[in-house]
């Protein structure tokens, strides 16, 4: 998944336009990052790509850059 | 599927349909419940959720499935793991919010204790005697002090088997505790009507084991189910939730042509068709139609819809290998008209909706066809290879029963016996003389214990001859018939052809010395046969002995009930004012003297029919 698939898809967890998303926004200042949106980005990441993330990583991200890095690396990792 | 969905994006419902892609659903959730939520019609339903893990993923998903099916519902939760508190201290929330079904989510995580190991069977028994008292007591709470419907997830397995194969076989190994958990678990299920079970230990080998528990989400979450697997139980309920509300499909059509079998019969006579054991796909074929049967057995109404010419058609089941034969269908169409045209044709036989229909075909391009033309009509795509048919159908529980009544077994000889009435009809020179010949008899009394099942069930069904369209929970219903504030009525109708079963129910309730109807309706099989008149000179014989002075009855317009517009001007009541929301009220003054309205319906202690009805005991269903 490249990265403006990567930010479509976190648009649409987050029940925002297709486009809002360019990276830089804090995790902690969108209004849908909650705990649902949270299982739904992990369940996608384990669904999509077979990569397993715990909230313990994610906890670790502050933006959604971060997500998408966090992903990636998992991705290689595995 | 739910009133009103043409004007949703298509996209929205395929997403929920089979075969279903859980990303897609994880990822579009918000987006497809607001567009569900622009539904007109919805139906509502309050559902509280208790966890013995977190539910939150479950009443997300399980919130979109019941959109899907036209419910709209709204939701407690119990904090996490308090399943058993919120009822055993009767949680103030969960109290006042007043289900009208209880899910309890619980899985193999809640068992209180397994058998130590090489543990006597004595004292397994006991365990699981412990365990069901625990349970049962919660239930039976939540039965008697909410009234609601209770939806009990039965145990899944535990991942792990310390002692091996040995676990399924020794009595303190655990999946054999768990299977006998289950077991009692059924019992209790059969005993209790406004109980079901919701199958998780099915729906995990569905999904796999590997896939229903993932440890990360249990260890970070406390989630038992994994989301992805608790899309499927999501789907699951919904599908139980359905058929509560009535809102289960009622007729399958089928294509014939390497649908019921392999080959065309027009082309390949009935010899070469390919059916039966010698042949992979005739074995699959002849498995279809035996799951086909199957459903028609319940109560499932069948009907064909085949490119063909007629006789043709029929001869295909003359083949000795077919299970299915002519006489199980209600409803046969073999031309080489638009198969769109016959669907409407066959719901008009049957009176039924569209939206009561399935259409099965091989043909993608007739599947697309009646989709485009009938957007009520359930058209899955089963693919072309027979194999997938039935798993395509099941996935959709398209046809599920929250119960099996006496009536369900009847359903597809009254469907055909129709067909001998109507032909009578044209030899008599007019309509009384054709209702006289019928030799009817109707048992009209208030309601029993024997029936409730059948009651609630026409209750959650009936659309058309409905005055108010109310509907009731079973758990409703039992409360009002032992409720003396209320005057309750069914009518079962027979006539020579034979039984029709009950067909219509009336609920009225009592204020001094006035009557209000709050729910009449009778079933379209015994329109224009003067049931309802039948109703109406029991419903005055039962006021006129309680001194009842007056009946006022109610008319709800909804989008199916046209045809009771004029019901109540019809029997004599005078209109009385219009109330909120375009219903209507109407009034009757009971008289001292009363002449019975029916002049061809003769009424019985018990209903009468030459033709043998299947023997009761025979059901496996509460008395």
């Amino acid at each position: 998944m490249n990265r403006d698939e990567f930010l479509l898809e976190m648009d649409e967890i987050l029940d925002l336009p297709a486009g809002t998303l360019r990276g830089h926004e804090k995790l902690e200042e969108l209004q849908n990052w909650d705990s649902t949106s949270l299982i739904t980005f992990i369940a996608l990441a384990e669904t999509n790509n077979g990569v397993s993330i715990s909230p313990g990583q994610i906890v670790t991200c502050s933006t959604v850059a971060d997500l998408l890095r966090l992903a990636r690396a998992e991705s290689r990792a595995s | 599927m739910a009133a009103e969905t043409t004007s949703l994006q298509p996209d929205v419902l395929k997403a929920l349909r089979f075969p279903i892609v859980v990303a897609d659903i994880l990822r579009k959730r918000n987006v497809m419940k607001k567009e569900l939520l622009r539904q007109a019609n919805l139906v509502p339903t309050r559902i509280a959720i208790l966890g013995g893990s977190t539910t939150t993923e479950v009443k997300s998903m399980l919130e979109l499935f019941l959109l899907a099916q036209g419910i709209a519902p709204t939701f407690y939760e119990s904090g996490y793991n308090r399943y058993s508190e919120d009822v055993a201290f009767e949680n103030p929330d969960l109290w006042n919010f007043k289900p009208n079904i209880v899910l309890i989510h619980t899985t193999w995580h809640n068992i209180s204790e397994f058998p130590e190991l090489l543990e006597a069977e004595g004292e397994v028994e006991q365990r699981v005697r412990r365990e069901m008292a625990r349970f049962e007591s919660i239930w039976e709470k939540i039965h008697t002090e909410l009234g609601a419907l209770v939806i009990q997830n039965n145990f899944d397995l535990p991942r792990l088997r310390p002692l091996g194969n040995l676990e399924a076989s020794e009595s303190f190994g655990r999946m054999n505790f768990v299977l006998r958990l289950n077991a009692e678990f059924a019992k209790y299920a059969r005993a209790h009507s406004r109980f079901l079970i919701n199958d998780i230990l099915y729906l995990s080998t569905q999904v796999g084991q590997a896939a229903w528990f993932r440890s990360s989400y249990w260890y970070n979450f406390h989630m038992a189910v994994s989301p992805t697997a608790t899309v499927a139980l999501a789907h699951n309920v919904a599908a139980m939730v359905k058929s509560v509300y009535g809102k289960s499909k009622k007729c399958l059509v089928l294509d014939l042509d390497n649908t019921l079998w392999g080959g065309i019969i027009g082309e390949d006579g009935v010899q070469n068709l390919i059916l039966g054991k010698d042949h992979p796909v005739g074995e699959a074929f002849l498995d279809f139609q035996r799951y086909v049967k199957g459903l028609q057995r319940r109560g499932v109404i069948l009907a064909v819809c085949s490119k063909n010419d007629a006789e043709n058609a029929k001869e295909g089941f003359s083949h000795p290998d077919s299970v299915l034969k002519l006489e199980d269908f209600s409803a046969f169409k073999a031309n080489w008209d638009p198969k769109p045209e016959n669907i409407r044709s066959i719901a008009a036989e049957l009176n039924i909706g569209l939206d009561s229909i399935v259409f099965v075909d091989d043909n993608p391009a007739e599947r697309d066809f009646v989709a485009e033309q009938l957007p009520e009509v359930a058209v899955p795509n089963v693919g072309t290879d027979v194999s997938a048919y039935a798993e395509v159908l099941e996935h959709e529980r398209y046809f599920e029963a929250d119960k099996v009544v006496q009536d369900d077994l009847s359903r597809s000889a009254y469907y055909n016996s129709n067909a001998e009435r109507n032909a009578g009809q044209s030899k008599f020179s007019n309509y009384g003389e054709f209702l006289e010949s019928l030799e009817m008899t109707a048992e009209i009394a208030s309601f029993v214990p024997v029936y409730l099942e059948r009651i609630t069930q026409l209750i959650n069904k009936t659309n058309q001859f409905n005055l108010t369209t109310r509907r009731y929970t079973s758990a409703e219903v039992i409360a009002i018939a032992g409720d003396p504030r209320f005057i309750t009525l069914y009518g079962r109708l027979a006539d020579k052809f034979g039984d029709n079963g009950l067909v219509s129910v009336l609920i009225g309730r009592v204020s001094d010395e006035t009557l209000q109807i709050e729910l009449w309706l009778m079933s379209c099989r015994v329109l224009k046969r003067e049931m309802e008149f039948a109703m109406f000179d029991g419903l005055v014989e039962q006021c006129q002995a309680r001194g009842i002075r007056k009946i006022v009855g109610v008319y709800i317009p909804s989008k199916k009930n046209h045809m009771v517009a004029g019901f109540y001007a019809s029997l004599g009541f005078s209109p009385v004012d219009k109330a909120s929301e375009g219903s209507e009220l109407w009034s009757y003054d009971v008289p001292t003297t009363y002449s019975p309205r029916t002049r061809h319906i003769r009424r019985t202690a018990e209903v009468q029919s030459t033709v043998p009805t299947p023997d009761r005991e025979s059901v496996a269903s509460e008395a």
